[in-house]
This record gives C-alpha cells, sequence and structure tokens, in this order.
C-alpha cells in the first residue's frame, strides 16, 4: 500500500472538506475483512483518516453520483471511473462543477471474490492500457507497473467460435441462474432510468417471473441498452452473486460498437453517442 | 445410539433415498455450491463451507405458479400445484436449519401457507455439521452451533473416516432403510466462529430508528437484492397474475425491501424513499420487528449476506454499531 | 425443403413505404408464401429491439423490418437509426445463438410489390433450410 498516495488523497480530501468545497468526498475504505476495500463517504474533515486507495479498490464509485446530484462532492476516480463520469456529463446526468474529481493513476485492480482475494489482476485490467483518468480536477500519481499489451477479445472469439447451437446452450445455462436480484443494475453508473423496462407494467416486457425466457429477455436488453455505453468497469459481473460472465456480454457489445461506429463509450463529454447519430452513406450490412 | 457410516454407506444410502424421493444436495456449479435436486449422486459435492444461496429456496422458491386458470373452449378449470413426491435436503447446515424454523413462525401461524405448509411437511431435513467455520460465520452469537442438532430430522458430523449419524426425529429415523454400525465414540468438537455482541440489539435497534446512523450507512448501499435473496431468514415475497391467450397464472416470487420500489404504492407515493429508511428496513425486520413477535432474532450467523455484499455492508458490524450507540447514547 | 416445417414470420412494416408495397403486392394478386404475419408500425425506427426478442421467444422462427429506402423515411432520419440499431442487434443476436439469418432488415418502397412479394418468398424458403428457431 503506497502510503505517500493515500496521504496525498486524504490531504486534499481534508482541504475540500474544510472549506466547505464541498459537502462528501466519496473514496475508499478497509473492509470488514482487513483485506478487500469498500466505499466510504467522508463528511468531516476527521473522517478523512479513513480514506485508503490501493489495488483492492475495485468499485467504481461514479454510480454514487447519481445519489448525490444536489450537492457538490469529491470523488476518487479510477481512468475507467473517468469514462463513467465522461458517460454521464455526455448524458447530462451529472454537472461538471459539482463533482471535484481526485483522479489515481492506476496499473490495475486484483480480484476480490473469495477465492482469489489479492491473488491475480482482473481480467479487464489485463487488457486495459489506460493509466491516467482522462478528467480530473486533482491528480494523485502513484508508481505504475507495466502491463503487458492483452489481446482484448479472447473471451469473446472464444464464444464467436463455437457452433451456434453451443452458443445457445451456453447463455441458456448462465443465464438460467439468474435470480434477478438486480445487482448488475444497480452498480451500473449507465443503468440510471428512474423506471427501468423490467418494471413497467403496460407492456409488460419482463414482470417478476424469474423463469429462463425472462431471464434472457433481461440479460439480452440490458446489455444493449448499454451498447455504446458501456465503459468497462465489470463491477457487474463481480458483483453477480451467481457468476454470470455479464463481461462477454458487454464486451461483445464494445467490440461491435468499435468495428462497426468507430466509437468507444467514455473518452470524452462531448461526443455523438452512436444510436443517436447515424451516416447517410452508410449501409452496416442491409443492402439497398 | 449413534450410528457410523463409511463414505460407501453414505452414497449407498444417499442412492437408496434418490429411488424414492427427490435428492436435494449441494452441487459445485462452475465456482458456486448451489442446492438442486440431483440424479445421480455422484452429483453431490460434500466438501464446500455453505451453499451460495440459502435452503429456504427449496420451501419458497424464487418463483413458483400458485396456481393457474386454464380457459378450453369456454370452460375455466383451476388448476392447483402439486407436489409430486416426497423430498430429502440433503447436506444442510445447522444454522440454515434454524433458519427453516424461523421462516416456519410467520409462514405456518394460521392461517398458514399452503404450499409452504406442504413442502415443509414432505421434505426431509438430513443435517451436516460444520468441520469449520467461515471467516464471516457468527452462528454461535445467533442462536445455533455448528453442530447443533435441533432443527433436524438427522444430524451427520464428518470424521477423518466417515461419519456420525445422529437420528433426531421419528422423521428422520424413517428415512434409514438399512442398519448401520454403532459408534461408540464421542462427538468431535465443533470448530468456534467468531463471535458478535448480541445482548442489547433489539432495544438499541428501537431507540435508534431515528439516528442518522442508517441513512449513512446506506450512502453506499446498492439496493439490489443480494441480501434479501441469499439470506436464510428473509421471506418477502410478491404475487402477480399473468394472463397469456386466455389462460392466467398467479406468480409468487421473491421480492425485497431494499428494492427502490418495494413500498411504492399507487399514486406513486413511496413511504421508504430514502435509502437509509430501506436500509434501516431490512435491519429493523430482522432485529426488532421479527423478535417482537416470533420471539428470536431473524439472523441464524450464516455470514452470507457479509460474503455476498457488493459494497461489504456487515450485519455483525452493524449489531456491534447499534450496541455502542446506545451506550453513548446513555440508554 | 420440409413440406411438414412451415416457418413461423413476424414482419414490422412501416407504414408508409413497405406496408403499401406489401399491400401493393396484394392488389397485383402477386402471390407469396403465407407464412408471414404483419405488424404495422409508423416507422421501421419504431421497432423496439425488444419487440424482436419476444417475437423469437413466442415462437418466431424468423423477423422481417422493413421500411423505407435510406433518404426517403417518411420522418426523415427513422430508417437510419433502425439501420444501426438492427445491425448491431442482429450481430449480438448471432452470438447469443440465435442465427443472423433470421433478422432480416429490408428496405421496400410503396412501389415494390414485386419486389416485397420475391422478399418474403425468400426468406421463407431460407428459413425452411435453417429450420425451427427452438432448434438452432
Amino acid at each position: 500500500m503506497d502510503s505517500e498516495l493515500i496521504q496525498q488523497i486524504r490531504s486534499e480530501a481534508s482541504y475540500l472538506l474544510k472549506d466547505g468545497t464541498v459537502k462528501c468526498v466519496i473514496g475508499y475504505e478497509r473492509a470488514s475483512d482487513g483485506l478487500t476495500s469498500r466505499p466510504f463517504f467522508a463528511y468531516e474533515p476527521a473522517a478523512v483518516e479513513r480514506l485508503i486507495f490501493d489495488e483492492t479498490c475495485t468499485h467504481n464509485l461514479v454510480r454514487y453520483l447519481l445519489d448525490k446530484k444536489r450537492e457538490k462532492v469529491a470523488i476518487v476516480v479510477k481512468p475507467c471511473d473517468s469514462r463513467a463520469i465522461n458517460l454521464l456529463l455526455n448524458e447530462a446526468q451529472i454537472k461538471r462543477h459539482m463533482v471535484f474529481i481526485i483522479g489515481v493513476t492506476c496499473s490495475g485492480v486484483m480480484e476480490t471474490s473469495c477465492n482469489d482475494k489479492g491473488q491475480a489482476l482482473q481480467a479487464r485490467c489485463q487488457t486495459c492500457q489506460m493509466t491516467k483518468p482522462l478528467v480530473y480536477d486533482f491528480l494523485v500519481e502513484q508508481k505504475l507497473v507495466e502491463r503487458p499489451e492483452g489481446e482484448p477479445y479472447l473471451d469473446i472469439q472464444e464464444i464467436e467460435t463455437k457452433p451456434i447451437a453451443a452458443r445457445r446452450a451456453f447463455w441458456s445455462e448462465q443465464f438460467g441462474r439468474c435470480i434477478r436480484c438486480y445487482a448488475c443494475r444497480q452498480v451500473c453508473p449507465g443503468c440510471y432510468c428512474p423506471d427501468c423496462f423490467v418494471e413497467q407494467l403496460d407492456p409488460l416486457w419482463v414482470g417478476i417471473r424469474i423463469a429462463p425466457k425472462e431471464n434472457e429477455l433481461w440479460q439480452i436488453t440490458r446489455a444493449f441498452h448499454l451498447a455504446g455505453r458501456c465503459i468497462g468497469c465489470n463491477e457487474c459481473e463481480r458483483v453477480c452473486p451467481v457468476d454470470i460472465p455479464l463481461g462477454r456480454l458487454n464486451r461483445k457489445l464494445e467490440k461491435e460498437v468499435k468495428e462497426l461506429f468507430t466509437f468507444q463509450a467514455g473518452l470524452s463529454p462531448e461526443e455523438q453517442p452512436p444510436f443517436a447519430t447515424f451516416k447517410k452513406e452508410e449501409t452496416l450490412g442491409f443492402e439497398e | 445410539m449413534n450410528l457410523f457410516l463409511s463414505k460407501e454407506d453414505l452414497i449407498r444410502w444417499l442412492d437408496a433415498l434418490l429411488r424414492q424421493r427427490v435428492l436435494v444436495a449441494p452441487v459445485r456449479v462452475q465456482g458456486l455450491i448451489l442446492l438442486q435436486p440431483v440424479s445421480k449422486v455422484a452429483e453431490v459435492t460434500l466438501d464446500f463451507g455453505n451453499t451460495t444461496l440459502s435452503p429456504k429456496g427449496w420451501f419458497l422458491p424464487p418463483m413458483e405458479t400458485l396456481f393457474s386458470v386454464q380457459s378450453n373452449d369456454g370452460q375455466q378449470k383451476l388448476v392447483p400445484t402439486t407436489i409430486e413426491k416426497d423430498a430429502v435436503i440433503f447436506g444442510l447446515r445447522p444454522c440454515d436449519a434454524r433458519g427453516i424454523a424461523l421462516i416456519d413462525r410467520p409462514l405456518l401461524r394460521e392461517p398458514s401457507d399452503a404450499l409452504y405448509r406442504e413442502r415443509r411437511a414432505r421434505t426431509s431435513l438430513i443435517g451436516l455439521s460444520c468441520r469449520q467455520a467461515q471467516p464471516e460465520c457468527f452462528c454461535t452469537s445467533m442462536g445455533s452451533a455448528p453442530n447443533d442438532p435441533s432443527h433436524v430430522d438427522i444430524l451427520l458430523t464428518e470424521i477423518d473416516n466417515g461419519y456420525i449419524l445422529q437420528v433426531i426425529t421419528e422423521k428422520g429415523r424413517a428415512l434409514l432403510s438399512e442398519s448401520f454400525a454403532e459408534y461408540k465414540g464421542t462427538l468431535p468438537k465443533p470448530p468456534e466462529p467468531g463471535a458478535v455482541p448480541t445482548k442489547e440489539v433489539v432495544p438499541a435497534v428501537k431507540k435508534l430508528f431515528d439516528d442518522p446512523y442508517w441513512e449513512r450507512l446506506a450512502d453506499r448501499c446498492l439496493h439490489c437484492n443480494i441480501c434479501a435473496y441469499v439470506c436464510p431468514t428473509c421471506y418477502c415475497f410478491d404475487v402477480r397474475d399473468y394472463s397469456d391467450k386466455g389462460s392466467v397464472e398467479r406468480i409468487r416470487g421473491w421480492d425485497s425491501c431494499q428494492s427502490p420500489g418495494f413500498s411504492r404504492i399507487a399514486g406513486g407515493y413511496n413511504p421508504r424513499v430514502t435509502k437509509g429508511a430501506r436500509l434501516r428496513q431490512r435491519f429493523a425486520h430482522k432485529l426488532l420487528y421479527f423478535p417482537e413477535r416470533f420471539k428470536d432474532v431473524a439472523c441464524v450467523g450464516c455470514g452470507r449476506c457479509v460474503r455476498s455484499c457488493p459494497v461489504n455492508i456487515d450485519i455483525r458490524e452493524v449489531l456491534r454499531d447499534l450496541q455502542q450507540l446506545e451506550v453513548k447514547s446513555g440508554s | 425443403m420440409n413440406s411438414q416445417y412451415q416457418p413461423k414470420i413476424i414482419g414490422f412494416l412501416c407504414n408508409w413505404c413497405s406496408y403499401a408495397g406489401a399491400d401493393m403486392a396484394g392488389t397485383s394478386r402477386m402471390s407469396y408464401e403465407p407464412n408471414i404475419r404483419i405488424i404495422r408500425v409508423p416507422c421501421s425506427g419504431r421497432v423496439n429491439p425488444l419487440l424482436v426478442l419476444k417475437c423469437f421467444q413466442q415462437g418466431a422462427d424468423g423477423v422481417l423490418i422493413s421500411g423505407c429506402h435510406p433518404g426517403d423515411c417518411h420522418y426523415n432520419e427513422g430508417n437510419y437509426h433502425t439501420r444501426r440499431r438492427f445491425a448491431l442487434l442482429r450481430d449480438f443476436l448471432d452470438y447469443l445463438g440465435i442465427a443472423r439469418d433470421r433478422l432480416w432488415v429490408e428496405w421496400v418502397s410503396a412501389s415494390e410489390g414485386q419486389r416485397f412479394a420475391q422478399m418474403v418468398s425468400n426468406f421463407t424458403k431460407e428459413l425452411a433450410e435453417l429450420g425451427p428457431r427452438s432448434e438452432s
């Protein structure tokens, strides 16, 4: 754990709270197992002593900005999280002047699941090339570790090359375990609809029924609603209590959106989202 | 009299049970341990801490059809759900057995829940003592123990070369189709899970109902349904009718007080609109309302919520915090 | 072609172009396979991907979305959005085990009755080759 890094975060947080610039600093503290971390909200300058930052800080805290729109807050972000901030700025869900961004440079986060605590770099980090947040007001730099440039879509290709019946069987089995806890939706900064389509009664797309067809409809549609918007934090997969490989759904769409529209979500707060625009001359495989 | 089973004896016995009943047992699926009906004894895993989801799902399924109304040629026919076969749950940890006994109190109280009652009557419980406590376990603080025989029909205790079998009820005795050797030794000492103070928790929750503690704790809560769904003693459900081409199904499914729309009523008003109010509800139900009506706190110390909560809302911490806060407020 | 298996096709046709084109096929007494059931929508851009998913889940073997030719949309831009949306959905469904050839997006104008009839006929024949959706 880099104590100089943590001191910088704490002193900046203390300064922001003391002079009333922000009402709250959203960061990380040590979890109850003494090993991993969890989100922490510091409201008083004394509370900043609980703030930490290390390679267990996996949570995407940007999601909490959606709960704190009425007051100015500070937030600790990693490079991937900063893409979520750009997404929310782009979609007018947060205002730039209401967020003080404490950016931290990063070379990856460790697995925090019970079986692999602290053992390995998370899969999403292994293929990430970002080291610095794209947007910040205060930058905290830490010593970075070189990461080899990995092939980002190997696990997607593994499914793509299966015969179609095997693909069907694979996804049926994965979606079959879903218990519709909606943790994937709740943890996602991109899922902020006040009335999610699953809550709609008319038309009743999904309802409360937990069964293969409904689970499939839920999973496919959520992924599709995030097409061109998912910034790849993979928190959805981490929080799933029944280990559904959600990353392999969202990143498939990320791959296709990149190929079809040369677009990646969250790189800038002013970009044109792919489904809000079009090119007159593109055919996209649909002949005239 | 305690009995002794070798591993082969156990497999043979489970196989015999499988022929007459549905055998529900822990199965390793990817990285999870899921409790589900098996078609072969070989599918059962004997090497596990506890199941990812609790056994309440067998008695109160994540989703079930209460009944359906079929429409044919203008005639309506009510088709109730029937339980086809008797079942036996194998590998039930004592904390979970206590969990089932706790939710029996509201669900079997007259007028009792018909499907739950029938499943309970037709399911036998084979408990399995814990050889090891997991870091998140705290059953001994919540009225249970790693080797607690209450609430099961048979209790198995694993030792190095086999299993000690204790018959607890007559329902359990009826499961034994062959006679096994007597076990003359003593039962092994159970492991000691972590302890959590619980003495003053019920009055503490009552006193601290309006404390800002809840809103602060709820800051990081995602209001997903994980804690309620993995918990052995959460039993809220929703009932909806689904119609399709003239026939109607009445579905009952799990629900959670954490869900933002849980207490929203017609017109849009929501008495628990703040995060703190919703989070407080789950703890207040378990630690205050349930014991006020049914005598015991509705938590068995299984640790599932602690393991599964994505943001580490830890009930053990909450229990400690509440009691410390109450002391500070000068009870 | 297996004469016993009859594919079920759901077609979303935009009111201004393709529905009128289908209508023209009818008034001109052009015959085509009867396997398609048509749902009229104001614009192909109105078609929600959820509707397409529901169709497949409820038993459709193929789904057709037909609209005005790009550039001729009655609402100016609707079909440009259709194009992007379903280009992505088609790839995604294929990845999930629903063959890409089960989702067709075709541009048919109000005067293209013959083209509509031919297109439905082709779609039906190809789906018959693919087999029922529930089995593949």
